[in-house]
Protein backbone atom coordinates (compact mmCIF):
# COMPACT_ATOMS: atom_id res chain seq x y z
CA UNK A 1 0.00 0.00 0.00
CA UNK A 2 2.51 2.38 1.08
CA UNK A 3 4.59 1.77 -1.99
CA UNK A 4 1.18 2.38 -4.35
CA UNK A 5 1.21 5.43 -2.50
CA UNK A 6 4.80 6.38 -3.42
CA UNK A 7 4.42 5.38 -7.28
CA UNK A 8 1.59 7.84 -7.22
CA UNK A 9 3.26 10.39 -5.52
CA UNK A 10 6.04 9.68 -7.73
CA UNK A 11 4.13 9.88 -11.04
CA UNK A 12 2.38 13.27 -10.22
CA UNK A 13 5.40 14.84 -9.43
CA UNK A 14 6.80 13.57 -12.83
CA UNK A 15 3.54 14.60 -14.23
CA UNK A 16 4.29 18.03 -12.56
CA UNK A 17 7.90 18.02 -14.00
CA UNK A 18 6.82 17.19 -17.26
CA UNK A 19 3.88 19.51 -17.46
CA UNK A 20 6.73 22.56 -17.60
CA UNK A 21 8.39 22.24 -20.95
CA UNK A 22 6.96 23.84 -24.10
CA UNK A 23 6.04 20.73 -26.08
CA UNK A 24 4.52 17.62 -24.94
CA UNK A 25 7.04 14.53 -24.09
CA UNK A 26 6.18 11.55 -26.22
CA UNK A 27 5.84 8.59 -24.23
CA UNK A 28 8.95 7.08 -25.28
CA UNK A 29 10.68 10.53 -23.66
CA UNK A 30 8.26 10.87 -20.58
CA UNK A 31 9.16 6.91 -19.91
CA UNK A 32 12.82 7.56 -20.21
CA UNK A 33 12.88 11.10 -18.12
CA UNK A 34 10.23 8.48 -15.22
CA UNK A 35 13.84 5.99 -16.23
CA UNK A 36 16.67 8.26 -15.69
CA UNK A 37 14.71 9.78 -12.53
CA UNK A 38 14.83 6.68 -10.57
CA UNK A 39 18.53 6.07 -10.57
CA UNK A 40 19.10 9.62 -9.88
CA UNK A 41 19.53 10.44 -5.71
CA UNK A 42 17.87 13.75 -4.02
CA UNK A 43 20.59 15.17 -3.10
CA UNK A 44 19.32 16.75 0.22
CA UNK A 45 17.68 13.86 1.55
CA UNK A 46 18.69 12.36 4.66
CA UNK A 47 17.30 9.15 3.38
CA UNK A 48 18.34 7.18 -0.40
CA UNK A 49 15.45 8.78 -2.26
CA UNK A 50 15.54 8.88 -6.12
CA UNK A 51 14.15 12.71 -7.41
CA UNK A 52 11.17 11.12 -8.75
CA UNK A 53 10.12 10.24 -5.16
CA UNK A 54 11.33 13.10 -2.84
CA UNK A 55 9.25 16.10 -4.03
CA UNK A 56 11.27 18.85 -2.73
CA UNK A 57 12.20 22.18 -4.87
CA UNK A 58 15.55 20.68 -5.92
CA UNK A 59 14.45 17.48 -7.27
CA UNK A 60 11.48 18.77 -9.10
CA UNK A 61 14.06 21.00 -10.20
CA UNK A 62 16.52 18.51 -11.13
CA UNK A 63 13.36 16.13 -13.04
CA UNK A 64 12.75 19.30 -15.15
CA UNK A 65 16.91 19.55 -16.43
CA UNK A 66 16.09 15.59 -17.07
CA UNK A 67 13.41 16.65 -19.09
CA UNK A 68 14.78 19.37 -20.62
CA UNK A 69 17.59 16.78 -21.90
CA UNK A 70 15.15 14.20 -23.02
CA UNK A 71 14.27 16.85 -25.59
CA UNK A 72 17.22 17.69 -26.50
CA UNK A 73 17.71 14.00 -27.58
CA UNK A 74 20.30 13.20 -24.83
CA UNK A 75 20.78 9.40 -23.85
CA UNK A 76 20.29 7.91 -20.23
CA UNK A 77 24.29 7.98 -20.06
CA UNK A 78 24.76 11.88 -21.15
CA UNK A 79 22.27 12.66 -18.66
CA UNK A 80 24.01 10.31 -15.70
CA UNK A 81 27.12 11.84 -16.39
CA UNK A 82 25.94 15.37 -16.25
CA UNK A 83 24.88 14.89 -12.77
CA UNK A 84 27.96 12.99 -11.77
CA UNK A 85 30.15 15.50 -13.04
CA UNK A 86 28.24 18.02 -10.41
CA UNK A 87 27.61 15.58 -7.27
CA UNK A 88 29.67 12.67 -8.00
CA UNK A 89 28.78 9.33 -8.27
CA UNK A 90 26.69 9.23 -4.58
CA UNK A 91 23.47 11.11 -6.55
CA UNK A 92 23.54 7.41 -8.93
CA UNK A 93 21.27 4.96 -7.60
CA UNK A 94 22.63 2.63 -10.06
CA UNK A 95 26.88 1.92 -10.53
CA UNK A 96 27.70 3.47 -13.63
CA UNK A 97 28.48 2.64 -17.29
CA UNK A 98 31.71 2.95 -17.45
CA UNK A 99 34.33 0.71 -17.04
CA UNK A 100 34.18 1.30 -12.69
CA UNK A 101 30.70 0.66 -13.32
CA UNK A 102 31.21 -2.76 -15.08
CA UNK A 103 33.53 -4.09 -12.43
CA UNK A 104 30.95 -3.18 -9.49
CA UNK A 105 28.18 -5.30 -11.66
CA UNK A 106 30.95 -8.49 -12.59
CA UNK A 107 32.61 -8.41 -9.04
CA UNK A 108 29.45 -10.33 -8.18
CA UNK A 109 29.08 -12.72 -10.69
CA UNK A 110 32.93 -13.24 -10.97
CA UNK A 111 32.79 -13.90 -6.87
CA UNK A 112 30.01 -17.00 -7.64
CA UNK A 113 31.91 -18.13 -10.58
CA UNK A 114 35.07 -18.66 -8.69
CA UNK A 115 33.65 -19.96 -5.81
CA UNK A 116 31.81 -22.95 -7.84
CA UNK A 117 35.01 -23.40 -9.39
CA UNK A 118 36.66 -23.65 -5.44
CA UNK A 119 33.97 -25.55 -4.04
CA UNK A 120 34.22 -28.35 -7.25
CA UNK A 121 37.81 -28.62 -6.81
CA UNK A 122 37.53 -28.78 -2.85
CA UNK A 123 34.53 -31.73 -3.61
CA UNK A 124 36.18 -33.91 -6.55
CA UNK A 125 38.66 -35.49 -4.74
CA UNK A 126 36.39 -36.11 -2.23
CA UNK A 127 34.50 -37.96 -4.14
CA UNK A 128 36.84 -39.96 -5.77
CA UNK A 129 37.85 -41.31 -2.55
CA UNK A 130 34.42 -42.10 -2.04
CA UNK A 131 34.51 -44.27 -5.36
CA UNK A 132 37.89 -46.16 -3.89
CA UNK A 133 36.60 -46.95 -0.71
CA UNK A 134 33.51 -48.53 -1.92
CA UNK A 135 35.48 -50.66 -4.27
CA UNK A 136 36.58 -53.18 -1.63
CA UNK A 137 33.13 -53.67 -0.53
CA UNK A 138 32.04 -55.52 -3.66
CA UNK A 139 31.84 -58.97 -2.67
CA UNK A 140 31.53 -60.47 -6.58
CA UNK A 141 34.61 -60.61 -8.07
CA UNK A 142 34.58 -59.43 -12.13
CA UNK A 143 34.36 -63.21 -13.78
CA UNK A 144 35.55 -61.35 -16.82
CA UNK A 145 38.57 -60.16 -15.37
CA UNK A 146 41.41 -61.99 -16.88
CA UNK A 147 44.13 -61.12 -14.21
CA UNK A 148 41.69 -62.29 -11.39
CA UNK A 149 40.94 -65.48 -12.95
CA UNK A 150 44.65 -66.19 -13.74
CA UNK A 151 45.08 -65.61 -9.48
CA UNK A 152 42.30 -67.90 -8.78
CA UNK A 153 43.84 -70.47 -11.22
CA UNK A 154 47.49 -70.01 -9.09
CA UNK A 155 45.74 -70.42 -5.77
CA UNK A 156 43.61 -73.50 -6.72
CA UNK A 157 47.27 -74.74 -7.93
CA UNK A 158 48.66 -74.21 -5.18
CA UNK A 159 45.84 -76.03 -3.06
CA UNK A 160 45.98 -79.15 -5.09
CA UNK A 161 50.12 -79.19 -4.37
CA UNK A 162 49.19 -78.95 -0.46
CA UNK B 1 49.19 -51.41 5.51
CA UNK B 2 48.52 -48.08 4.81
CA UNK B 3 50.67 -45.65 3.65
CA UNK B 4 51.64 -42.57 5.95
CA UNK B 5 53.41 -40.82 2.86
CA UNK B 6 51.39 -37.49 1.73
CA UNK B 7 52.12 -35.26 -1.10
CA UNK B 8 53.78 -31.82 -0.44
CA UNK B 9 51.32 -28.77 -0.36
CA UNK B 10 52.20 -26.44 -3.22
CA UNK B 11 54.20 -23.38 -2.00
CA UNK B 12 51.80 -21.39 -3.63
CA UNK B 13 48.90 -22.50 -2.24
CA UNK B 14 50.47 -22.00 1.17
CA UNK B 15 51.21 -18.15 0.15
CA UNK B 16 47.85 -17.32 -1.43
CA UNK B 17 45.56 -17.14 1.21
CA UNK B 18 47.91 -15.23 3.49
CA UNK B 19 48.56 -12.93 0.30
CA UNK B 20 45.00 -12.92 -0.56
CA UNK B 21 43.92 -11.45 3.03
CA UNK B 22 46.51 -8.85 3.12
CA UNK B 23 45.55 -7.77 -0.38
CA UNK B 24 41.77 -7.51 0.91
CA UNK B 25 42.82 -6.01 4.39
CA UNK B 26 45.12 -3.06 2.28
CA UNK B 27 42.57 -2.17 0.46
CA UNK B 28 39.47 -1.98 3.20
CA UNK B 29 42.17 0.03 5.01
CA UNK B 30 43.79 2.44 2.10
CA UNK B 31 39.77 3.38 1.76
CA UNK B 32 39.13 3.82 5.36
CA UNK B 33 42.50 6.02 5.91
CA UNK B 34 41.84 7.95 2.11
CA UNK B 35 41.09 11.38 3.23
CA UNK B 36 37.48 12.69 3.48
CA UNK B 37 37.81 15.41 0.79
CA UNK B 38 38.56 12.91 -1.95
CA UNK B 39 35.61 11.24 -1.52
CA UNK B 40 33.41 13.93 -1.49
CA UNK B 41 31.31 15.39 -3.96
CA UNK B 42 33.24 18.49 -3.77
CA UNK B 43 36.11 17.04 -5.71
CA UNK B 44 34.43 17.30 -8.94
CA UNK B 45 34.68 20.40 -9.11
CA UNK B 46 38.60 21.13 -7.67
CA UNK B 47 40.69 22.59 -10.56
CA UNK B 48 37.42 22.57 -12.98
CA UNK B 49 36.79 26.15 -14.35
CA UNK B 50 33.76 27.27 -11.89
CA UNK B 51 30.26 27.29 -13.36
CA UNK B 52 28.87 30.34 -14.66
CA UNK B 53 25.90 32.06 -13.60
CA UNK B 54 23.92 35.56 -13.86
CA UNK B 55 21.61 35.89 -11.23
CA UNK B 56 19.60 38.23 -9.85
CA UNK B 57 20.91 40.64 -6.58
CA UNK B 58 18.50 40.34 -3.60
CA UNK B 59 18.29 43.99 -3.79
CA UNK B 60 17.04 44.22 -7.37
CA UNK B 61 20.64 44.25 -9.53
CA UNK B 62 21.66 41.44 -11.39
CA UNK B 63 25.18 39.80 -10.78
CA UNK B 64 27.17 37.77 -13.41
CA UNK B 65 30.21 35.50 -13.17
CA UNK B 66 31.47 37.32 -15.89
CA UNK B 67 31.67 40.21 -13.77
CA UNK B 68 33.70 38.60 -10.72
CA UNK B 69 36.54 37.22 -13.16
CA UNK B 70 39.82 38.45 -12.44
CA UNK B 71 39.74 38.22 -8.22
CA UNK B 72 39.61 35.65 -5.82
CA UNK B 73 35.87 34.90 -5.33
CA UNK B 74 34.43 32.67 -2.23
CA UNK B 75 30.67 31.92 -3.27
CA UNK B 76 28.79 30.98 0.04
CA UNK B 77 25.76 28.84 -0.91
CA UNK B 78 23.14 29.69 2.68
CA UNK B 79 19.68 30.01 3.76
CA UNK B 80 18.09 31.92 6.52
CA UNK B 81 16.35 28.97 7.78
CA UNK B 82 20.11 27.32 8.00
CA UNK B 83 21.50 27.90 11.82
CA UNK B 84 24.97 26.98 10.73
CA UNK B 85 24.67 29.69 8.16
CA UNK B 86 24.02 32.42 11.28
CA UNK B 87 27.77 30.95 13.10
CA UNK B 88 30.15 31.57 10.09
CA UNK B 89 27.57 35.11 9.29
CA UNK B 90 30.28 37.16 11.59
CA UNK B 91 33.31 35.69 10.19
CA UNK B 92 31.90 36.36 6.10
CA UNK B 93 31.33 40.27 7.41
CA UNK B 94 34.67 40.25 8.79
CA UNK B 95 36.45 38.58 5.85
CA UNK B 96 34.08 40.97 3.42
CA UNK B 97 35.08 43.50 5.22
CA UNK B 98 39.02 42.77 5.53
CA UNK B 99 39.87 41.98 2.31
CA UNK B 100 37.22 44.37 0.11
CA UNK B 101 39.45 44.97 -2.86
CA UNK B 102 41.22 41.60 -2.34
CA UNK B 103 38.91 39.74 -2.48
CA UNK B 104 34.78 39.52 -4.01
CA UNK B 105 32.27 37.58 -1.13
CA UNK B 106 29.15 36.48 -2.98
CA UNK B 107 26.50 34.62 -0.81
CA UNK B 108 23.80 32.71 -2.82
CA UNK B 109 20.10 31.82 -1.21
CA UNK B 110 19.53 28.39 -1.54
CA UNK B 111 16.33 26.47 -1.57
CA UNK B 112 14.98 29.85 0.27
CA UNK B 113 11.73 31.56 -0.47
CA UNK B 114 11.45 34.19 2.33
CA UNK B 115 12.88 37.41 1.49
CA UNK B 116 11.72 38.86 4.69
CA UNK B 117 13.80 36.07 6.46
CA UNK B 118 16.41 36.91 3.99
CA UNK B 119 16.45 40.74 4.76
CA UNK B 120 16.62 40.38 8.08
CA UNK B 121 19.53 37.49 8.07
CA UNK B 122 21.33 40.09 6.25
CA UNK B 123 20.38 42.80 8.60
CA UNK B 124 20.79 41.12 11.56
CA UNK B 125 24.61 40.37 10.81
CA UNK B 126 25.39 43.85 8.92
CA UNK B 127 26.27 41.82 5.44
CA UNK B 128 27.49 44.39 2.72
CA UNK B 129 28.09 41.90 0.06
CA UNK B 130 26.16 40.95 -2.98
CA UNK B 131 23.77 37.99 -2.36
CA UNK B 132 22.29 36.10 -5.03
CA UNK B 133 18.66 34.78 -5.75
CA UNK B 134 18.92 31.27 -7.13
CA UNK B 135 15.15 30.51 -7.75
CA UNK B 136 15.48 27.92 -10.02
CA UNK B 137 18.30 26.08 -7.73
CA UNK B 138 20.51 25.76 -11.32
CA UNK B 139 23.40 27.28 -10.13
CA UNK B 140 23.06 25.22 -6.85
CA UNK B 141 23.12 21.98 -9.05
CA UNK B 142 25.51 23.25 -11.14
CA UNK B 143 27.50 23.70 -8.24
CA UNK B 144 26.69 20.19 -6.84
CA UNK B 145 24.98 21.46 -3.77
CA UNK B 146 23.30 19.03 -0.75
CA UNK B 147 22.86 21.04 2.03
CA UNK B 148 23.62 24.39 3.40
CA UNK B 149 26.11 26.06 3.98
CA UNK B 150 28.49 24.79 1.12
CA UNK B 151 31.31 27.54 0.74
CA UNK B 152 33.35 27.62 -2.96
CA UNK B 153 37.04 29.08 -3.08
CA UNK B 154 37.50 30.19 -6.55
CA UNK B 155 40.72 31.73 -7.65
CA UNK B 156 41.47 34.59 -9.99
CA UNK B 157 41.92 32.37 -12.64
CA UNK B 158 38.38 31.51 -12.81
CA UNK B 159 39.33 27.89 -11.41
CA UNK B 160 38.03 26.27 -8.27
CA UNK B 161 40.60 25.39 -5.83
CA UNK B 162 38.79 24.56 -2.65
CA UNK B 163 35.18 23.34 -1.39
CA UNK B 164 33.62 23.46 1.70
CA UNK B 165 30.65 21.55 2.17
CA UNK B 166 29.58 22.35 6.00
CA UNK B 167 29.85 25.18 8.43
CA UNK B 168 32.99 27.23 8.55
CA UNK B 169 35.46 27.98 11.51
CA UNK B 170 38.09 30.47 11.58
CA UNK B 171 40.71 27.62 11.15
CA UNK B 172 38.47 26.34 7.79
CA UNK B 173 37.86 29.62 6.22
CA UNK B 174 41.56 30.34 6.83
CA UNK B 175 42.57 27.35 5.30
CA UNK B 176 40.17 27.67 2.08
CA UNK B 177 41.43 31.07 1.52
CA UNK B 178 45.01 30.07 1.36
CA UNK B 179 43.89 28.05 -1.89
CA UNK B 180 43.19 31.12 -3.43
CA UNK B 181 46.21 33.19 -2.18
CA UNK B 182 44.26 35.09 0.60
CA UNK B 183 45.26 35.36 4.21
CA UNK B 184 42.67 35.57 6.80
Amino acid sequence: MKRLRVSIFGSLLLGAALAAPTSPLTPAQQAQVQRVGTGVRCPICRDVLPITESGNDISKQMLSQISDQVQAGQSDAQIYSYFRERYGNRVLLRPPDDSSGLLLWAIPGLALLLGAFGLGRYLRPRAAMAATVQTPIQTEPDADDPYLAEIRARVRRERGKL
Amino acid sequence: MTSTSTNPVPIWRRVLPPVLALVLVGTLGAALLRPRSGGDAGDKLLGKPAPTFALATLDGGQLSSAQLRGQPLLLNFWASWCVPCRDEAPLLRELSEKQSGKLRVVGVLFDDKDKKGMRKFIADYGLSYPNLLDSELKTAIDYGIGGVPETIYVGADGLVKSVDRGGLTRERLSAGLKTIGVEF
